[in-house]
């Protein structure tokens, strides 16, 4: 944690993408998430931290309402992209999430060829009008995704013949294929060793000039070296949020502190 | 505290106690494989045992004695104005006197039916086929009638007393002779498969039942596939969870153990009583089965559904997809392998169902295949059924015949359920 450099840590913008105001899940009797309030910055990394079942997870599935796809999940508070409000009757959560884009913690390829993987999301939302855009988009996609080098020779190649963290960075491309605004990341280094994590962190870095990231990570040198700035989540609260620097030197708030330091989690 | 001694806690790994307990623990074992092993041995032996019964007794259906014999087309016996209408059993008659002239004690009538009935039809097509045959000798090699196809076979035992014996002496020896001029012959007993039922066992085959069975599977698969799959697919997917889908989940596993004899009533009742549909039609019977592979689909479908890891869902969700979408591009193609195997054993279950096409009126006796489903036909077992209770020897031979006809489509079945899992199976 002593290697942050102060250059990296600078927020770009101070444009707030998505703002969260009050909002609260409850799962059937569970009260997952209570009155959190978070503005998200644009070309920002925004690490989620906390400790297992913190609702960490819970509270960025929000943010694309995958949360609708469980059944006794409730979502309520307000949560605007934009300052439009995500869970108005009038948005589509299908369309959304093509807007929103995820990766999830377990590498998920479809179990077809690789351009199929990232072909997908603009084929359904009818974003090219021809083959050759299609193409192009998947090579862009791919190359974001710093992957493009490693599997140009064989975009027929089933995408889940793959390494591990090769996977995961198709999965990023295949996220970023419906150029999506925000790009959400459930853990995405959890099953990968610490070479293909290090891609996937710089990849990270290079994606937030173009998408706002959140991420959220169980490993607390992972926000700090990808992040600018970083939600501490504690027993569905969100305990602290601020600088990724400052959170780690000078958090205000003991539970935070016990966290980074080791003592709870 | 001071009594327990570093001996004292190794002990408990290496005392008699523990020795004893670890031999328990080994003989537990091994009852429990030997157990195992004597289950499997045991339901082999069933299986050997039937398999072999079936084939001790039906290997000699898959042959048919024949006769090669010269029939003379004379010009007497020759209606020339009506070819057809010629006196083809007389010419049978003279043929088989021809052949086998001075046997003592065997009229000119035992002769003739020592070959099969169909004998004066075959002679009488070939030459109304090619009527430059009047006036020659034709060659045919005919079935011999069953009884001769029996003794043939050592299936009549010449030591019986002549009174319990189904062919007295004389006739045996008019078969001796016969044998002795070189004109019998065992070959492969095509008309197993190539002839439909017959009251003459030397005559009757498997087409009307196989081409019957075909159709009623046919119609089978087409409804219930489709159906099934549908209602798996709304139920596991979209249909929100409830009492009402709970109910309706009961109900699914009920019907999958439903008596089929039910299933058979319940179609007699309303397809053939209410509808007014044809009796003894495929079509029918493949709708009644049809009613009876439903839930077992449905159960397969949703087994297979459930199989589809979440992960799939959630990126395809994550990228935008409606849920159909996710269902039609992803979970169900996935699926398909299972669906495909449980639709198979389905199938497979079908074939071999039989109360249900009893009830239908599946078992008459037709003696053609049918044309189309709509045709009145018979079914594999079905026709099982109507030569197990035929009192000619030759139907038992080919009762056991048929049997072992249908227990290979069965394995052939299964066996492509087996090879489409194992070649379409994933692993995550």
């Amino acid at each position: 944690m002593n290697d942050m450099r102060k250059v990296e840590r600078d927020v770009d913008t101070h444009i707030v993408k998505i703002a969260a105001r009050g909002v609260q899940v409850h799962y059937g009797t569970t009260h997952a998430i209570k009155d959190v309030d978070v503005d998200i910055l644009d070309n920002t990394v925004t690490a989620f931290i906390g400790p297992s079942g913190c609702g960490k997870s819970t509270f960025l599935r929000c943010l694309n309402r995958m949360n609708d796809t469980v059944a006794s999940a409730r979502v309520t508070g307000s949560i605007t992209m934009d300052g439009k409000d995500i869970y108005a009757p009038s948005v589509d959560p299908v369309q959304l999430r093509a807007q929103v884009g995820m990766v999830f913690q377990k590498p998920n390829p479809f179990p077809k060829s690789i351009y199929d993987n990232v072909a997908y999301g603009p084929k359904i939302h009818g974003l090219t009008r021809s083959k050759a855009e299609l193409d192009e988009i998947v090579e862009k996609s791919l190359r974001r995704a710093a992957i493009w080098n490693e599997v140009k020779d064989r975009l027929d190649a089933p995408g889940t013949g793959l390494s591990g963290g090769q996977q995961q960075r198709l999965c990023i491309a295949r996220a970023i294929a419906t150029s999506p605004e925000v790009l959400l990341m459930d853990e995405p280094c959890s099953a990968l060793d610490p070479i293909a994590t290090a891609q996937v962190e710089e990849l990270i870095d290079e994606l937030r000039s173009q998408f706002s990231v959140v991420i959220v990570t169980h490993s607390m040198q992972q926000a700090a070296r990808v992040s600018q700035r970083t939600a501490f989540f504690h027993l569905g609260n969100l305990v602290e949020y601020g600088e990724t620097g400052t959170i780690f030197t000078k958090p205000s708030d003991p539970r935070t502190e016990s966290y980074i330091t080791g003592r709870i989690g | 505290m001071t009594d327990i001694t570093p001996e004292s806690s190794s002990d408990h790994w290496t005392g008699a106690r523990a020795a004893a307990n670890v031999k328990k623990r080994h003989r537990s074992e091994l009852y429990l494989q030997a157990g195992g092993i004597a289950a499997l041995v045991i339901a082999f032996t069933m299986l050997f045992i039937l398999v072999s019964s079936l084939v001790s007794t039906g290997w000699q259906a898959f042959t048919q004695t024949h006769a090669k014999i010269d029939f003379p087309v004379t010009q007497e016996r020759v209606n020339a104005g009506n070819l057809e209408r010629s006196n083809w059993r007389a010419m049978v008659q003279d043929a088989m006197v021809a052949t086998l002239p001075d046997i003592p004690g065997v009229d000119e009538r035992q002769l003739a039916i020592m070959l099969s009935n169909n004998a004066q039809f075959r002679l009488r097509d070939e030459v109304v086929a090619n009527p430059s045959l009047v006036g020659t000798t034709v060659v045919l090699t005919v079935p011999l009638s069953d009884p001769y196809d029996q003794l043939n076979k050592g299936l009549i035992d010449r030591t019986t007393d002549e009174e319990f014996r189904r062919l007295k002496d004389a006739e045996i020896t008019a078969f001796d002779a016969l044998v002795s001029s070189g004109r019998v012959s065992k070959p492969f007993n095509w008309a197993l498969f190539n002839s439909a039922d017959s009251r003459f066992p030397e005559l009757a085959g498997l087409r009307g039942a196989l081409v019957g069975s075909f159709y009623t599977l046919l119609v089978c698969f087409a409804l219930a596939f489709p159906i099934g799959i549908g209602a798996a697919v709304y139920l596991e997917e979209f249909a929100p969870k409830n009492k009402v889908s709970d109910i309706i989940e009961i109900n699914i596993n009920n019907l999958a153990a439903v008596p089929s004899v039910v299933f058979g009533l319940l179609a007699l009742a309303v397809f053939i009583g209410w509808f007014g549909m044809p009796r003894s039609a495929p079509f029918v019977g493949g709708l009644t089965l049809a009613l009876m592979t439903l839930p077992t689909i449905i159960i397969a479908t949703r087994a297979a559904l459930k199989a589809v890891p979440p992960s799939i869902r959630e990126a395809a969700l994550g990228v935008g997809a409606s849920k159909q979408q996710v269902v039609f591009h992803h979970v169900l193609p996935l699926a398909m392998p299972g669906i495909m195997t449980g639709t198979i054993i389905g199938l497979a279950q079908a074939l071999g169902e039989t109360a249900p096409l009893l009830l239908i009126g599946m078992n008459a006796f037709i003696t053609a295949a049918p044309g189309t489903p709509f045709d009145s036909a018979t079914a594999l077992p079905t026709q099982i059924f109507i030569w197990a209770d035929s009192p000619e020897r030759g139907f038992v031979s080919r009762t056991s015949a048929a049997i072992l006809v249908l227990l290979g489509f069965l394995v052939l079945m299964n066996a492509v359920a087996i090879f489409l899992r194992s070649k379409f199976e994933r692993k995550w």
